[in-house]
């Protein structure tokens, strides 16, 4: 079996027996992938602190013929997201990104956007030690590049622009306006904080941070966005209750 | 469809769902069982049954234990006014086996592990301040694991303890004993300087 080498984000790990893990890793050129890790719970273990969540590494690996799971040879540590999570909050926050990341992005199927989108995301929390800006920066994104995204600016009904703001629903694909509103959209969502979602389109995560965002038009605009992210992953994210509990 | 009879599929799935056992460990252990005497099994079942009622959680510390207050936490010749926080009873045992820690412990149950649901709400952390309210504690020692999980844990307690003014320390993180530096990681070789004493 061959021995292939790529740029890979550590999404989570689980323990498997006494000594080893399964690491859950969205590689830039394979794109999601499980991997055993031998010894990986020793105390004197090889790959050192590579393979913590959210690690930006260089993984070595063997196939295995028949088997989902790949075999790591070795890690190498690119750039360390250990210390910006020993703050509870960044820690739900940058957990929360590799959730989504494991729901969204299925086994075996590279997608360079959604890599940087993940590695610009994290090094914008990292830098900035905020969660709020870089989190929506991730939202409209994600839905973007996965194609969920809903026309921000009209009424997916009437066509009407919505400057008084939308209305959405847990089954609705887009926002309707108020003279469209039925019993299934019950929820709003103001136009201000439209606007700022839809102001995260053709900015790099640097120059979107460039600038402060309302946090309250920002968390507006996330709970819209990651309602819509809940829907289409079909199951409710852990780590968003811990978001809203405690962030 | 399962290869075995009922009772002895039945076995080997409960087997399974112990850490750290996969399906040719829990077919040797059942197969070991039935070639075994019958009490053998008996007294294995009796003991799990046994042990399972008994041992509960002691009310101080959290650990393991048959009567409560526990062991530790009822012996007047070790030092009350050092706990020292670990997230399971299995590292309590490890600082334990040193036989240099003649402190208290605390035990957690856990780690903040947002993936697995797990955030403040779910550790024990609401009898650790009630055993610090009468100001008899005086150093909290934070041995939670080196990992994401255990260092966010080790810093949402400093915090939550800051206005307690209680002293609290946390064990040094860095190199393994007996390992060479060269094939340390940066995270591992950072904590090591990060924790580098004076001579
Ligand atoms: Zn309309
Ligand atoms: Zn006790």
């Amino acid at each position: 079996m061959p021995l292939r080498e790529g740029e890979a984000i550590v999404l989570r790990t689980y323990r498997l027996g006494e000594a080893d893990k399964i690491v859950s890793l969205f590689t830039r050129p394979f794109g999601r992938l499980r991997a055993a890790a031998a010894g990986a719970q020793r105390a004197r273990t090889r790959y050192g602190g590579t393979l913590e969540p959210l690690s930006y590494i260089r993984v070595w690996f063997y196939e295995r013929e028949n088997r989902d799971l790949v075999r790591i040879n070795s890690t190498e540590l690119v750039e360390s997201f250990f210390d910006m999570q020993k703050d509870y909050r960044m820690q739900v926050a940058a957990q929360y990104v590799a959730e989504v990341a494991e729901r969204f992005f299925p086994e075996r199927q590279a997608n360079d956007r959604a890599f940087r989108l993940l590695l610009g995301v994290l090094r914008a929390m990292k830098r900035s030690g905020e969660l709020g800006a870089p989190l929506l920066y991730f939202d409209y994104w994600l839905l973007r590049l996965e194609g969920f995204l809903p026309d921000l600016t009209r009424c997916a009904a009437c066509g009407r622009v919505l400057d008084d703001g939308g209305y959405y629903g847990p089954a609705s694909e887009g926002l309707c306006c108020a003279d469209c509103r039925t019993p299934t959209t019950p929820r709003a969502v103001a136009a201000s904080a439209l606007e700022l979602a839809e102001s995260a389109r053709g900015v790099t995560p640097e120059q979107w941070l460039g600038t402060s965002k309302p946090a309250a038009v920002c968390a507006a605009a996330r709970r819209f966005l990651e309602d819509l992210i809940e829907a289409h992953a079909e199951k409710k994210l852990i780590t968003r209750e811990l978001l809203d509990a405690g962030v | 469809m399962s290869d075995f009879a009922e009772p002895l599929a039945r076995l080997i799935d409960e087997l399974k769902r112990l850490p750290g056992i996969g399906q040719k460990s829990a077919q040797r252990i059942a197969f070991h069982l039935l070639r075994d005497s019958p009490e053998v099994a008996k007294r294995l079942a009796a003991a799990i049954i046994d042990a399972k009622e008994k041992i509960r959680l002691c009310s101080l510390c959290n650990n393991f234990t048959e009567r409560d207050p526990c062991r530790i936490c009822s012996d007047s010749a070790r030092d009350h006014s050092v706990v020292c926080i670990v997230e399971t009873p299995y590292n309590a045992l490890s600082v334990e086996r040193t036989h240099e820690f003649r402190g208290l412990y605390h035990v957690l149950h856990g780690a903040l592990s947002p993936l697995q649901g797990i955030g403040p709400e779910q550790l024990k952390l609401k009898n650790l301040m009630e055993r610090l309210k009468n100001g008899d504690v005086k150093e909290l020692i934070i041995a939670t694991n080196p990992t994401v999980e255990g260092e966010a844990t080790a810093i949402y307690i400093s915090k939550l303890l800051k206005p307690l003014g209680i002293r609290v320390t946390r064990i040094a993180t860095g190199v393994p004993v007996g390992s060479e530096l060269e094939f340390a990681d940066e995270v591992t070789m950072l904590k090591a300087i990060e924790g580098r004493r004076e001579l």
